[in-house]
C-alpha cells in the first residue's frame, strides 16, 4: 500500500497551444480566472506584471512567452495557476498564466519516459519526462528549473528535442 | 527541553543586555546604590537560571562576578574602572557562552580562565584586608520633611493654571515624592473635558518652611485647598524602604492620607506587625501587577500575520467605503464611515506595535564609544537626545551597523588626541551628540562631533590620485563629499584596525538606503562633522500621492514632493533641453510615458510633479494626479528586482494593485541616460 502511493505521482495538466503540459499538485497552490493585470514598466515581456492576490501581491508570468511562443489571446478558457516555488532559497510564489488548464492525472514513476537525452546542448532538465497518453504526450515540466534561470527559455529547441523522442519511443 | 532552553537563552540576553545598560550607567556614578542593587539582582537571577538549565559555566563563573558585587553592595569595595572594565568584558564573555557550541572552543576556555583568574584575583584582594566596621555615615543635613495635600478645585483650569506646574515646582525646594489621586473622578459619561478631578499628595524633603510651600501656591490659592503638615525633622525619603513601600502605594492612585503614611513609619521599626504585613503583601501585588503588565513576549511571526491582516482589512475596507458611495444609501455611508475610522485606528496601533524606542541600539553605541575612547587615548562625551523616539524594529535593527561605523569614524578621525585639542583651544573632551527627532513622517537622525571636520581639499587630492576627477574639473563642495560615499574611497593614509580601509561610508549608504532613509553630510574644518539620516518611522506604510499615467496607477511618495504643476501636452513634447519653465527656474523633467515606453495617446493636458532631488528638484510628468493615499506597502517579490524604479506596490480599494515609484531612482536613471547621450 505504502509503495504504491509513493509511486503514484498527481499532476495537474494545461495546455499551451496544442502542447499539453504537466507540473506536479504538490506545488499548485491555486487555479484562479484571468483578471486585470498591473503591468510594471519595463520589464521583460514574459513577465505581464502583478495581481492583488486576497491582498498579496502576486507576480504573472506568461507562460507562453517565456517559452518563446507568440503571445496568445486571453479567452475564456486562459486560467493563471498559482504555484509556489524554491528559488534560491527562498520560497516565492508567482501565478502562470496558460491557455487552458486540463485535469488533474495520476500516473506511475515507471510510467514515465525520462527526460529526452537527445541534443544535450540544450537538456537543462526543464522536462523531467514524457507520458504517452494514446497518440499524445504529455511533457511533465520541472517547474523550479524553468523559473531558475532569468532569460527565455527556447521552447521551440526543446519541442524538436522531444519530437525525435516522440519518434524514437513510436 | 530545549524550547524551555531557548526561553532561558532568551531571557539571558535580555538580562545580559539590561547588566550592559546598568553597567554604562554606574560608569558614570559609581556610588548610586539603586544601580548595584539592580547589577546584583541581575547576576542572581542569571546565576540561578543558568544553573536550572545546565549552564555551569555561566553559573560559576557569573557567582565568583556575584561576589565582588556583594562587597560593592555592603560597602566592602568600590566601584572602579578596572572593574566595571572587567564586568564588561564578562558580559561579551557570557553572550558567548550562551551559544553552547562555543563553549568547547580553545580560545573561549582561555577568556574564561583569564577572566576567572582576573575576578578571584580582585575576591583575594578585597578578602586578605581585615574586615572594616563599616560604620553607616548619617549625614547631618537640616532637612524636614513635609506632607502636602493638593486639591485644586475643579474650575483650576480655567483660570489658566496648570497644577501640574505647581506639583514640579516643589523641585525647586528640595527632593519631593509626589502621588496623584483619582478618587473623586467621576464615571466616563459624566466628566468634562476642562475640569481637573485629580489632587496630589506630596512628600517634599527641604531645608525651608511651610511658608515657602504656600509661596508656590500664591497665585493658585483661591482655587485650591491646601493641608500643609510637617511629618519629620529628618529627611524620611531616605529612610531605608520607606520610598519603595510609599511608591507601592501611591501606584494605586487613592489618597494615601497623612495617617497612613505614619503608620508606615513606624510599622517600618515594629516589622513584625500584622498590619505591615498586610500592607507588604497589597504593595507587592500592586507592583507584580506593573510588572506583568508591561510587556509581553509575542512572536514576531504573530505580530506580521497581525500586521498583514489589518492590511487587508483597510484594503477591504476601502472598498466597502467606494461601494458605499456608489450605492449613495445614506445609513450604508454612515457605516462605512465607521468602519474606516475603525479600521484607522486599528491599523494605526497595530503598526504602532513595531515601533520601538531607539533607546534599545543607544547601549551598544555607548560602550563603542567607551571602549573606542580608552584604546585610542581620547576623551569622550557621548551625548544622547530624543532616545524615546520610536521607529520601527526592523529599521533600528538595520541602523546599529552603519551607526556603529559612523561614531567609529568620528572617534577615529573626528575627535582629535587631547594634546592636538587643547593646541586648538577646545575643551579637552570631545563630544559626539546622536539627536533623534520627528520630521512630518520621518525621523532623522543627527549624528554630528566637535572634532576635526573633513578636509574637502584632501579629498580633492585624493580624488585626483585615484583618478575619479579630472584636474581641470570643477566640482561643487556637496559633490566632493559625496565621493566618501564611493566603495573603496578614503582620504587617510595609514589604515589602522578602526578605519581607513576604505570599506563603510558606501555599505552605511546603502545600508540606509535599504531602509528607504536618506544620508547627508555637513562638515566644517577644526568644528566638527554632522551625518543626518532621515528615514521613514515604519517601512510597511507610506504616505504618497496617487497618480495616472496610461490606465496604471502609480503612488510617489509624498515625502519628496514640493509641488504639482498643470501643463498642456505640446508643452511638454516639445520643451527645450528637458527643462520646463516654472516660477522663475528652469527645472528638468521626464516625461513619464516616454520612459515606461507606452504608446498610447496621452491626454491634452499632464500634470508634472516636482519632487525634491538632492539639493535640487526635478519634474515627473504624469497623466492626471488622482490624489493623497496612504499605501500599505507591499513587496513586489524577486521577480523585479531589475526594476529597482518601483520600490513596492500596493492595494487599491477597489482592488487594483498600484505601483510605488522610487522617484530618486527614476531621475538617476534618467540623468545618467542624457549624460550618456550628450557624449555620444
Amino acid at each position: 500500500m505504502s509503495t504504491d502511493l509513493t509511486a503514484i505521482q498527481t499532476y495537474l495538466s494545461f495546455k499551451l497551444g496544442d502542447e499539453v503540459f504537466a507540473i506536479n499538485v504538490s506545488k499548485v497552490l491555486n487555479i484562479l480566472e484571468m483578471k486585470p493585470i498591473t503591468k510594471v514598466p519595463k520589464s521583460p515581456d514574459y513577465l505581464k506584471g502583478v495581481i492583488n492576490l486576497r491582498g498579496t501581491v502576486l507576480p504573472v508570468v506568461d507562460l507562453r512567452l517565456k517559452f518563446g511562443l507568440a503571445e496568445n489571446k486571453v479567452t475564456v478558457d486562459t486560467n493563471i495557476i498559482v504555484i509556489s516555488i524554491d528559488k534560491e532559497g527562498d520560497t516565492i510564489m508567482l501565478g502562470i498564466q496558460v491557455d487552458s488548464v486540463k485535469e488533474v492525472l495520476e500516473f506511475k514513476t515507471e510510467e514515465i519516459a525520462p527526460s529526452p537525452s537527445i541534443g544535450t546542448k540544450y537538456n537543462s532538465g526543464f522536462i523531467e519526462g514524457m507520458w504517452r497518453v494514446g497518440e499524445n504526450f504529455i511533457m511533465i515540466l520541472n517547474i523550479e528549473k524553468v523559473f531558475s534561470v532569468e532569460e527565455i527559455i527556447d521552447f521551440k529547441e526543446h519541442l524538436t528535442e522531444t519530437d525525435t523522442l516522440e519518434k524514437a519511443i513510436k | 527541553m530545549d524550547s524551555f532552553k531557548e526561553k532561558f537563552v532568551e531571557e539571558a540576553l535580555d538580562l545580559i543586555n539590561e547588566l550592559e545598560t546598568v553597567l554604562l550607567r554606574i560608569d558614570k556614578n559609581t556610588e548610586d546604590k539603586e544601580l548595584i542593587e539592580h547589577i546584583f539582582r541581575i547576576m542572581h537571577t542569571l546565576k540561578g537560571n543558568s544553573a536550572m538549565f545546565g549552564f555551569i559555566l555561566i553559573d560559576q563563573y557569573t557567582h565568583q562576578l556575584e561576589t565582588i558585587y556583594d562587597f560593592i553592595r555592603n560597602g566592602k569595595m568600590k566601584v572602579s574602572s578596572e572593574l566595571l572594565d572587567l564586568t564588561l568584558a564578562s558580559v561579551d564573555h557570557i553572550r558567548n557562552l550562551l551559544d553552547e557550541t562555543n563553549s568547547s572552543k580553545p580560545e573561549i576556555q582561555n577568556t574564561h580562565k583569564n577572566l576567572l583568574g582576573r575576578i578571584g584575583k580582585i575576591i583575594g584582594n578585597n578578602q586578605s584586608v581585615p574586615e572594616k566596621k563599616t560604620e553607616i555615615q548619617v549625614v547631618k543635613e537640616d532637612l524636614k520633611t513635609f506632607y502636602v495635600h493638593f486639591k485644586p478645585s475643579v474650575e483650576i483650569l480655567a483660570n489658566g493654571t496648570n497644577p501640574l506646574f505647581l506639583v514640579e515646582d516643589f523641585g525647586t525646594l528640595g527632593e519631593y515624592m509626589a502621588f496623584p489621586n483619582n478618587d473623586s473622578l467621576p464615571a466616563f459619561e459624566e466628566m468634562v473635558a476642562d475640569k481637573c478631578y485629580t489632587s496630589w499628595e506630596i512628600l517634599l524633603a527641604t531645608k525651608d518652611d511651610d511658608q515657602k510651600i504656600r509661596e508656590i501656591f500664591i497665585f493658585a490659592e483661591d482655587s485650591c485647598t491646601l493641608e500643609i503638615q510637617e511629618l519629620s525633622d529628618t529627611n524620611l525619603l531616605t529612610v531605608k524602604g520607606f520610598r519603595e513601600k510609599i511608591t507601592g502605594i501611591g501606584a494605586l492612585h487613592k489618597k494615601i492620607g497623612i495617617q497612613k503614611i505614619k503608620e508606615l513609619l513606624t510599622s517600618g521599626e515594629k516589622s513584625a506587625s500584622k498590619y505591615d504585613n498586610v500592607l507588604l503583601r497589597d504593595i507587592n501585588d500592586v507592583a507584580n501587577k506593573l510588572k506583568n503588565i508591561s510587556s509581553i513576549r509575542v512572536s514576531s511571526e504573530k505580530l506580521d500575520e497581525l500586521i498583514n491582516l489589518v492590511s487587508e482589512l483597510v484594503t477591504t475596507q476601502a472598498g466597502l467605503s467606494l461601494l458605499a458611495e456608489k450605492i449613495n444609501n445614506k445609513e450604508l455611508l454612515a457605516v462605512a464611515e465607521d468602519v474606516e475610522k475603525l479600521s484607522r485606528r486599528l491599523r494605526d496601533n497595530t503598526f504602532g506595535i513595531r515601533l520601538i524606542p531607539i533607546e534599545n541600539m543607544i547601549t551598544r553605541f555607548q560602550r563603542l564609544v567607551r571602549e573606542l575612547s580608552h584604546e585610542l587615548d581620547k576623551e569622550v562625551d557621548f551625548i544622547v537626545e530624543g532616545s524615546d523616539i520610536e521607529l520601527d524594529k526592523t529599521i533600528i535593527e538595520g541602523l546599529i551597523d552603519p551607526i556603529m561605523h559612523i561614531i567609529r569614524n568620528s572617534i577615529d578621525h573626528g575627535i582629535e588626541s587631547k594634546e592636538v585639542r587643547q593646541k586648538l583651544g577646545k575643551p579637552k573632551k570631545g563630544r559626539i551628540t546622536l539627536k533623534a527627532f520627528h520630521s512630518g513622517t520621518n525621523v532623522v537622525i543627527k549624528i554630528s562631533d566637535d572634532g576635526a571636520g573633513i578636509d574637502t581639499e584632501s579629498i580633492q587630492r585624493h580624488a585626483l590620485k585615484k583618478g575619479l576627477l579630472k584636474p581641470d574639473s570643477s566640482i561643487s563642495r556637496k559633490d566632493l563629499l559625496d565621493l566618501i560615499f564611493l566603495p573603496g574611497f578614503t582620504t587617510t593614509d595609514k589604515i589602522t584596525t578602526i578605519s581607513g580601509r576604505g570599506v563603510g561610508m558606501d555599505v552605511v549608504k546603502r545600508n540606509i538606503s535599504d531602509l528607504r532613509g536618506e544620508l547627508t553630510i555637513e562638515t566644517e574644518i577644526n568644528s566638527g562633522t554632522e551625518i543626518t539620516i532621515k528615514l521613514p518611522i515604519t517601512l510597511s506604510i507610506i504616505d504618497g500621492l496617487l497618480v495616472l499615467i496610461d490606465k496604471s496607477y502609480y503612488v510617489v511618495p509624498l515625502s519628496s514632493i514640493n509641488r504639482c504643476f498643470e501643463f498642456r501636452h505640446e508643452a511638454l513634447v516639445n520643451a527645450v533641453n528637458n527643462l520646463i519653465y516654472i516660477d522663475n527656474g528652469h527645472v528638468p523633467f521626464a516625461y513619464l510615458r516616454k520612459e515606461f515606453g507606452i504608446k498610447t495617446t496621452p491626454p491634452d493636458i499632464e500634470q508634472v510633479i516636482i519632487v525634491e532631488y538632492g539639493n535640487s528638484f526635478f519634474g515627473l510628468a504624469v497623466d492626471n494626479i488622482v490624489g493623497e493615499y496612504q499605501a500599505v506597502l507591499k513587496s513586489l517579490g524577486s521577480m523585479y528586482r531589475e526594476q529597482d524604479f518601483v520600490s513596492g506596490a500596493t492595494i487599491l480599494g477597489d482592488g487594483t494593485v498600484a505601483l510605488l515609484l522610487d522617484p530618486n531612482k527614476i531621475i538617476s536613471a534618467f540623468t545618467y541616460k542624457l549624460e550618456k547621450a550628450e557624449l555620444n
